[in-house]
């Protein structure tokens, strides 16, 4: 038996070799090698289809020539293909190395013996070393110098590669030269180490006294690095050249933004690092400009991992969502961003993975804000991961806006309530005051998702031409629904939560079927293309195809659904017939403008200083008169900011326009139901180009004079008086004009 | 000289002027009747394919007139209605003349393309109407044939009486000459020089009520 065994053995190895002599032989014909050099099988894998896969090391006079080899193929038919790119020309070694592999090997250990006790039993191996490799770690790396490892004259030089293993479990590689003994390359092989995972204290200034997921590094220090959550490496991480401490781009941590003692931002941010113990922050509003790395700058790294990780945390456990995107990319929370933009701001960036947080102008600026690092305030940008995963945004001219806004409200006050609890599978329904941004705004609040005007900034309910606001507060009908999808609207008026849409008011389903709902509904039927055009109704649409998927057993909850969304002014609620609508619908039937300029699809190009009558739409209603109204809500809450109002609206509903060219909003409400009103774009145009004050279809005879001319004869030939005339003028003057004296 | 003092007498007896017979009213007008103007300039020409109930007039420019565009305005009186023709949703109809798109599209004809065609009818029912080629690489045209139509109505509620005056007045009327500036992309002098319209006179026929 033991005598076949080996038989068998020897022959698998006969046909193994085989292979590899007519690579080495294939190679040598191709490559015109020397007599001193050779080809030495390192591997030979065979593939499924049979093929012969053999790397071959390049050898001068028996020794390894480093970074230099062949790969050939041999095919089951005996052909072989050969592959020399990585194949050294022209090696050639004089002479004989002056040290032995003892002492070489001793100048090696000596050399790693720094960072640690040399153990087990190391390697040292004759090798020819090509000068262009010299490099590899530059030395004394703790102090984050550059040692520039002196590079031998000759490109070939004898040498020896030692490979050592440490007690700290670090391996690395280090060659000498074995003429010199100088060190010519040290690279550690990074595999063998990671940072150790360590869970320290921290003491935030909204989170108080929690346990830290940090890390400990290579060196000994902490880092608010916790390589617990993240598989995947963070893209903006990977800009940084990770050194010998340890510090990879995977997994979830702090960093924050450097200042000098004035608070002036420096350009660079930094990892919360180099901490000798495991205890972070001292819960404290951050005053310790450029020194941001100490304990008091670490209480906002505190505040923003501990949110970073509950989000993490809520997702992975209720939804089975590994990170931002599902896909475990390391998350970042960026911290104490200053700028006039981002120090009372917070914002998540889809291309970085990175959410960035303010460091706050309060008290300095008594208007401004705190930290803003406030667990619901991450957990609010932490939903973007996902709005933006399905391409929805936080548009300023599209109804989209609102929802990704309003559902990241949701889920900050979702999360808040499950971090505040157990942490178990379920959501509980209490331990969220449904108020956004109390914390960080010293006693008052930025958003209510019970009664949203109790800032008057933001709408209770949707209507016609909610689109231009400012995408926060176009948010909040959709966070109000969903709040009441949760917990219910009352049935009586003096409630916060009543609604005149819904009048009865309705039971809420609770906070985790609510939370399950919207989340299968935002993953799995909003989808966008960065474009905005999901509308609310889109939205409401979807919660009910969610609910259908998770509850078909429990008609309720889709009903509950349906009113939730009713009650914001958003469908009808259950068995209810259409309400009125008030809209400035597409009127313009794919016309050029239509086609050129979508954005004014619904928006009317009328004359200044004239009387015009503005199209509006009823439906669902026979009485379709409105009452017209100068400006709107987004006039002094819209991410436009360059629309106004003005004119007169005269007694028998036409509107005399001021001699301003601009946009206008021009707002309609319903005379049979005065709940339902619309808020219009209206852009007022000049159509006197001769300037003789009369507003006549001789005015087009300047807009030809001065058609796509590099300049214009005149900015007056121009609807917008601008120095240019194109199709653009000449499509909005006819427009102005089929509106403004239409058939009759 | 008896027979002058009869008649003498026999006034003298009656003590005022025997009446003439009433006047029998004008009947109510169901259409209009229009007369072209005798001018060979610029005018406004019957076109043949009027009826009583709807008049509709060409604008014919001086033979030999090369253009750019024209543009006029009327003043009518209330009895007239201006009527807006569904193909153009103007009260002006193009007659083919003038060419009006760009001439050299970059992405080829656009049938949404749009062009210098409007009117409208004004308060105190005022006409306004325009037509204009805007590309000015384009050559000017010849206004002696028709150029634009406009139609007219009696309004149903003006109760006018056959033979009503109802000839509408010229407020205004320009048209772009030939010569507007040797074409150049970037602007010259001469293009602000002469980019400007010319006034020009405008005949009305006689139009009543009938």
């Amino acid at each position: 038996m033991r005598t076949e065994a080996l038989a068998v053995f020897l022959l698998s190895v006969a046909a193994a070799a085989a292979p590899a002599d007519r690579a080495a032989s294939a190679v040598r014909s191709a490559a015109a090698l020397s007599t001193r050099e050779g080809l030495s099988a390192r591997s030979t894998l065979l593939s499924a289809q049979g093929t012969a896969i053999v790397q071959l090391a390049h050898t001068y006079d028996g020794y390894r020539v480093l970074g230099s080899h062949a790969v050939a193929q041999v095919l089951p038919g005996g052909t072989v293909r050969t592959s020399t790119q990585e194949l050294l020309q022209n090696v050639s070694v004089a002479g004989e190395p002056f040290l032995k592999p003892d002492a070489a090997l001793a100048l090696a250990i000596d050399r790693v013996s720094p960072l640690g006790t040399p153990v087990g039993s190391p390697t040292i191996e004759r090798i020819v070393f090509p000068a262009q490799l010299t490099g590899g770690l530059p030395e004394g790396v703790f102090d984050r110098r550059l040692v520039v490892h002196a590079r031998p004259a000759a490109p070939y030089v004898w040498a020896y590669q030692a490979n050592l293993e440490l007690a700290n479990h670090r391996v690395f590689s280090v060659i000498v030269d074995g003429n010199t003994g100088q060190i010519l390359r040290n690279t550690e092989i990074r595999e063998s180490f990671a940072p150790i995972a360590s869970r320290g204290t921290g003491l935030g200034m909204y989170a108080g006294a929690v346990p830290v997921d940090a890390s400990q590094l290579a060196d000994g220090t902490y880092a608010l690095y916790d390589t617990t959550r993240g598989t995947l490496p963070n893209p903006w991480l990977e800009r940084f050249t990770p050194d010998d401490s340890g510090w990879t781009p995977v997994g979830m941590q702090a960093w924050f933004e450097a200042h000098d003692s004035r608070g002036k931002p420096l350009g660079s941010a930094f990892l919360f690092q180099q901490n000798p113990v495991n205890d972070w922050g001292d819960g404290q509003p951050f005053t310790a400009w450029s020194n941001e790395n100490g304990q008091n700058g670490q209480t906002a790294g505190v505040d923003a991992l501990y949110g970073t990780a509950a989000a993490w945390d809520f997702f992975k456990i209720i939804f089975g969502r590994d990170g931002f995107d599902g896909r475990g990319t390391t998350a970042v929370a960026a911290v104490l961003q200053t700028g006039p933009l981002l120090a009372d701001n917070a914002f998540f960036s889809p291309f970085l993975n990175v959410i960035f947080l303010g460091a706050g102008s309060y008290p300095g600026n008594p208007d401004g804000l705190a930290s803003v690092t406030d667990l619901e305030i991450v957990a609010h940008e932490w939903v973007h991961a996902i709005t933006f995963g399905n391409q929805l945004i936080s548009s300023d001219e599209s109804e989209e806006g609102g929802i990704v806004e309003g559902t990241c409200d949701f889920f900050s006050q979702i999360i808040e309530a499950w971090a505040a609890g157990p942490r178990t599978a379920v959501i509980p329904d209490t331990g969220t005051d449904w108020l956004v941004g109390k914390g960080i705004t010293h006693g008052g609040f930025l958003r209510s998702l019970v009664k949203p005007s109790r800032n008057p900034r933001v709408p209770d309910g949707w209507y016609g031409g909610i689109a231009p606001l400012e995408p926060h507060s176009k948010g909040g009908p959709i966070g109000r629904a969903l709040y009441f999808l949760a917990q219910g609207a009352s049935g009586n008026p003096a409630d916060e939560s009543y609604s005149p849409f819904l009048p009865q008011g309705m039971a809420g389903i609770g906070n985790d079927a609510a939370a399950r709902i919207w989340y299968k509904a935002v993953v799995e039927h909003l989808f966008g293309d960065l474009n905005g055009k999901n509308s609310f109704a889109d939205a409401r649409a979807a919660g009910i195809a969610a609910s259908l998927e998770l509850y078909p057993d429990d008609p309720a909850k889709t009903v509950a659904v349906e009113n939730a969304f009713a009650a914001v002014n958003v469908g009808d609620a259950h068995g209810a017939p259409p309400h009125t609508l008030v809209l400035f619908a597409d009127f313009r039937d794919g016309d050029w403008i239509n086609r050129a300029h979508d954005f004014y699809s619904n928006r009317q190009v009328l004359p200044r200083n004239e009387t015009v009558a503005p199209r509006i739409t009823v439906l669902n209603n026979a009485n379709t008169a409105v009452t017209w109204s100068l400006g709107g809500l987004s006039l002094w809450n819209g991410a436009n900011q360059f629309t106004t109002s003005g004119g007169v609206i005269n007694p028998d509903g036409t509107w005399t326009t001021p001699n301003e060219s601009s946009w206008h909003a021009i707002t309609a409400t319903s005379v049979a139901d005065p709940k339902q009103f619309a808020e219009g774009r209206a852009f007022l145009i000049n159509i006197d180009m001769d300037t003789d004050l009369e507003q006549d279809a001789i005015d087009m005879g300047g807009i030809a004079v001065s058609w796509f001319l590099g300049a214009a004869l005149n900015p007056a030939h121009s609807v917008f008086t601008a120095p240019f005339v194109d199709d653009t003028d000449v499509a909005y003057f006819v427009d102005a004009y089929r509106s403004t004296w239409p058939a009759k | 000289m008896s027979r002058t003092v009869l008649l003498a007498a026999a006034l003298v007896a009656c003590g005022k002027a025997p009446e003439a017979p009433p006047t029998p009213p004008a009947a109510l007008a169901t259409g209009l009747d229009y007369q072209d103007p005798a001018s060979s300039g610029w005018r406004l020409v019957r076109d043949p394919a009027s009826t009583k109930a709807r008049l509709l007039l060409n604008l014919v420019g001086p033979a030999g007139l090369k253009t750019r565009g024209v543009g006029f305005n009327l003043k009518a009186p209330p009895a007239l209605h201006f009527i807006y023709f569904d193909e153009t949703g103007f009260p002006i109809r193009d007659l083919g003349v003038y060419d009006l798109k760009n001439s050299a599209p970059r992405a080829g004809p656009d049938p949404l393309e749009p062009v210098l065609l409007a009117g409208a009818v004004q308060k105190e029912n005022k006409l306004t109407v325009g037509i204009f080629q805007k590309d000015r690489r384009v050559t000017a045209k010849d206004s002696g044939a028709p150029v634009l139509q406009i139609a007219l109505e009696l309004a149903a509620a003006a109760q006018a009486h056959v033979g009503d005056d109802l000839t509408p007045v010229v407020a205004k009327s320009k048209l772009l000459p030939d010569d507007i500036g040797a074409f150049d992309a970037g602007g010259t002098l001469e293009m602000v020089a002469k980019g400007h319209l010319s006034d020009f006179t405008l005949a009305v026929g006689a139009l009543h009520a009938n």
